[in-house]
């Protein structure tokens, strides 16, 4: 009897043994611990977060491309990509890469995998390396934010990662239809100064809806993004923030005050009038009747439709929101203005400075290759000259000229000193005004701009597109952040940048949630506007509160 | 038979057609307006003007798809993973699900694998030590990767085990009396009797695989390893939720240029066209190979 039960069995233990043996014949690891080629290269395996659309020319992959090629050759290193994705698809392989502990030598990281790479002990202290390495304008650049991102990267006095930065902090920006302001004789911005108040700009939404400059036969007024406010700059597309600020609310913002206290723009008085403002709206119709169900591309398509003519948006939207609105409508063209308050002040939040951080891998031989890589994309490239860039990087020359994107340098971040875009529109203005040639530009990017912006000057009809979009975003977006620069009408706001605390990962969902979903309610009137006090209340028991000491905690350190 | 053929008849087919035709038009009316969007021009889309005819007809989007090298690389690999996945599913399915069917009688220690196999199907090892089996197996960037894993559908083998179960004891003593091995009784009998059967698993394992995105984003380093799904989904990035994320401005400018909603439909028109082409073929062997009449009691 054993014996036949041992004989089921017989298979089973077998396979459980073969199982076992296979395992340990294969026990080595992707990482075949090579440093160097043959050639005497070193060998850097990178984790690459790329771009969706990154237009390299045939045979060119993200792994060997000029700009790969172009560190090969000046640095002696060889790049190999450990994982390649975009997104949240880069973020998932960045998690598996290091739960699994198998880092790769090099790669871009969020603040909280920062955190987490530190707290387990797993990167590279930097700070020689940086100390030696980094060439001055590096250094420079992070001396323009005060050094701000490289204190987010120090953790004990120890620097343990390289920062890419967030450059400028701006003002939301009201765009208007031009040519439809033009065409019924209305005349907003007497002064000139570009900016404009809240009973100015509810006129223009009025005298839009009643005449339909659009003729789509369905004018709506302004449109608003469900989710009504954004915390970051760039995402402030069809938010109130603007209108907010007028009020000197903050909303999604975590602000500190002038008497060091800590609080969340979104339950301060300022945004409560606002929100007064936006219900007022609704319901006098300046605001789109089915705001709160309209999707994004909803939206966009009351835009290229002609249904709306104003809408509320950081300074790039024309690149890649707005571009529609021109293909439908030739004539299309959008003034860009900024709302001011009582006494004529642009309120605005200063943006983070620090972007993403590149770490590298404990144990790794050649860390210095980090920071000379730095160098060498975010100084010697940007700073070479047009007539140089030919002849010292030929290739990289011509990918600008194709508009192949950054996501094919081998770390996909963004390293450029504060204020950069004013002194690019400094040097676009002065190009215009024919003070400067385009070659004296060292800006390669800026360099492409330029051509577009000229070509949509001399021939707005029949320009392409690209250069449409390039006009508004540099001239109309750069030149009112310039202007109001110059005026400085700017009362700026000091926001407390602390990434995610613990309570923030477990809360912050749910808070933002109801704090969309209450809003919504007060602007279409579903609640009163006291309702306010009540989700004031709300959002501290559930959670605000801790916030808010976390967040103070941890500016204390 | 006998057909009514009075009012109430015909009233109740006409209620039944017309539920029927409208259940069908729900499905399919989508699947028109994706179709109408990939052949608009992308303003029109933007402006949400397309319904279920093309405006501004333009196959634009279909030319930009003929260029992207990328794409018909996918194509090409999620082809090739359904053709041997197809295969290796229908050997491993027959031949594990063939002896899973005899009684514990004439197959001593079927329960314990059925147990096995049953454990397998409800538990598994969660994605990150299965990511460290397969990178130290060193099948990542490979096609295997996408078949291996998926190479014994439990679910098809029960099915197929219940399906050679039912059928007629008498045809495999038939087939020893005549001298049959059982590998011939398997291959000479039970297949051919089973051939609706297998036609569904099969096209389980082909939508499955064609289907399958999940798989190819996370065993696949390199983009130019995706299979034909991962990389459309890698392409259509909710932009709303990149603009709310705060992305810079040069990348949202990228996405935007690739992120035109007619492009992407043209992109999910192109890929359907295997399955379609696929599924007549399959359907034929629905309605023959049917058991009955292949014994008389």
């Amino acid at each position: 009897m054993i014996a036949d039960s041992f004989k089921e069995f017989k298979p089973l233990i077998v396979l459980l043994v073969l199982t076992i043996l296979l395992t340990a014949c294969v026990q080595s690891s992707s990482n075949d611990g090579e440093t160097t080629t043959e050639d005497g290269k070193t060998i850097i395996n990178i984790g690459r977060s790329i771009g969706t659309n990154h237009k390299l020319p045939e045979g060119d992959t993200f792994e060997d491309n000029a700009y790969t090629r172009a560190a090969e050759k000046e640095l002696d290193i060889d790049i190999r990509n450990a994982f390649e994705a975009n997104g949240e698809d880069y973020d998932r392989q960045v998690a598996l890469a290091i739960s699994s502990g198998d880092l790769p030598d090099m790669m871009v990281v969020s603040r909280e995998e920062l955190k987490d790479l530190v707290d387990n002990d797993l990167i590279e202290d930097l700070s020689e390396v940086y100390e030696e390495h980094a060439s001055d304008y590096i250094k420079e650049t992070y001396a323009t934010y005060d050094n701000r991102p490289l204190a987010d990267a120090t953790f004990e006095d120890s620097l343990m990662a390289l920062s890419g930065t967030e450059a400028l902090s701006a003002p939301q920006m009201i765009w208007i239809r031009e040519d439809w302001l033009e065409e019924l004789d209305l005349t907003i911005d007497e002064e000139g100064d570009r900016l404009i108040t809240l009973d100015e700009l509810e006129k223009v939404a009025e005298a839009f809806i009643e005449n339909d400059p659009g003729d789509s036969g369905n004018p709506v007024g302004i449109p608003f993004a469900s989710f009504l406010n954004a915390g970051d700059y760039g995402g402030s597309a069809f938010t109130m923030n603007s209108i907010a600020s007028v009020f000197e609310g903050q909303p999604r913002k975590y602000l500190i005050e002038e008497d060091g206290s800590i609080t969340y723009g979104s339950t301060s008085e300022g945004t409560k009038q606002a929100l007064e403002v936006m219900n007022e709206w609704f319901n006098k119709g300046i605001i789109d009747p089915q705001f709160g169900t309209r999707s994004f591309d909803d939206i966009m398509a009351l835009l290229t439709n002609g249904q709306t003519g104003i809408l509320t948006g950081p300074w790039h939207i024309p690149d890649w929101g707005l571009s529609t609105v021109r293909e439908m409508d030739n004539d299309a063209r959008f003034a860009a203005y900024a709302l001011a308050d009582d006494e004529g002040n642009v309120n605005v939040f200063e943006q983070a400075t620090t972007g993403r951080f590149i770490v590298v891998r404990k144990g790794y031989e050649h860390p210095e290759k980090a920071v000379q890589m730095l160098n060498l994309f975010y100084d010697v490239m940007l700073n070479t000259k047009e007539a140089d860039m030919e002849n010292t990087f030929p290739e990289i020359a011509e990918y600008l000229e194709r508009g192949v994107d950054d996501s094919t340098k081998p770390f996909n971040i963004v390293i450029l000193p504060n204020q950069k875009y004013l002194d690019d529109y400094q040097d676009v203005q002065a190009v215009l005004d024919e003070e400067m040639t385009v070659g004296e530009i060292t800006d390669s990017q800026v360099r492409q701009n330029i051509n577009g912006i000229i070509e949509y000057m001399e021939t707005p009809e029949d320009a392409l597109t690209n250069s449409w979009s390039n006009y508004h975003s540099r001239i109309v977006g750069w030149g009112l952040m310039n202007k109001l620069t110059e005026d400085d009408q700017f009362n700026w706001a000091e926001a407390a940048y602390v990434g995610n605390t613990p309570t923030m990962e477990q809360k912050q969902g749910n808070l933002t949630k109801m704090e969309e979903e209450d809003f919504i309610k007060i602007v279409t009137g579903a609640e009163p506007l006291d309702y306010f006090d009540v989700f004031v209340e709300k959002w501290q028991n559930q959670g605000g509160d801790e916030i808010l000491d976390e967040v103070k905690e941890e500016l204390a350190q | 038979m006998i057909q009514g053929n009075n009012l109430s008849t015909k009233i109740g087919k006409f209620i039944i057609y017309f539920i029927v035709i409208s259940l069908g038009l729900v499905c399919l009316l989508p699947l028109w307006n994706i179709v109408a969007i990939s052949f608009s021009s992308g303003e029109a889309v933007a402006a949400n003007l397309v319904g279920l005819k093309p405006v501004n007809f333009s196959t634009k989007a279909y030319e930009m798809i003929m260029e992207d090298a990328q794409f018909w690389r996918s194509f090409s690999i999620s082809v090739q993973r359904v053709v041997i996945a197809l295969a290796l599913n229908l050997i491993l399915i027959v031949l594990m699900a063939y002896p899973l069917s005899k009684t514990k009688r004439e197959f001593k220690s079927r329960n314990i694998y059925m147990n096995i196999i049953i454990f397998a199907m409800l538990f598994s090892g969660g994605l990150i030590p299965t990511f460290i089996v397969i990178r130290n197996l060193n099948l990542l960037d490979t096609i295997w990767v996408l078949v291996l894993p998926g190479a014994v559908p439990i679910f098809s083998v029960i099915l197929i085990m219940n399906f050679f179960v039912g059928v007629p004891k008498s045809l495999e003593e038939a087939a020893i009396i005549d001298g049959a091995s059982p590998l011939q009784i398997l291959f000479k009998v039970y297949i051919p009797v089973s051939l609706p059967a297998l036609a569904t698993v099969a096209l389980f394992s082909i939508v499955g695989n064609w289907n399958d995105f999940m798989t190819g984003l996370i065993y696949m380093t390199q983009v130019s390893n995706y299979p034909i799904m991962t990389y459309i989904q890698s392409l259509t990035i909710d932009i709303a939720e990149l603009v709310r994320s705060g992305t810079n401005s040069d990348a949202l400018q990228n996405i935007a240029e690739v992120q035109n909603r007619n492009l992407n439909a043209a992109k999910i028109v192109i890929s359907t066209i295997p399955l379609l082409l696929i599924y007549p073929f399959l359907q034929r062997y629905f309605v023959t190979g049917i058991v009955v009449g292949s014994v008389k009691e």
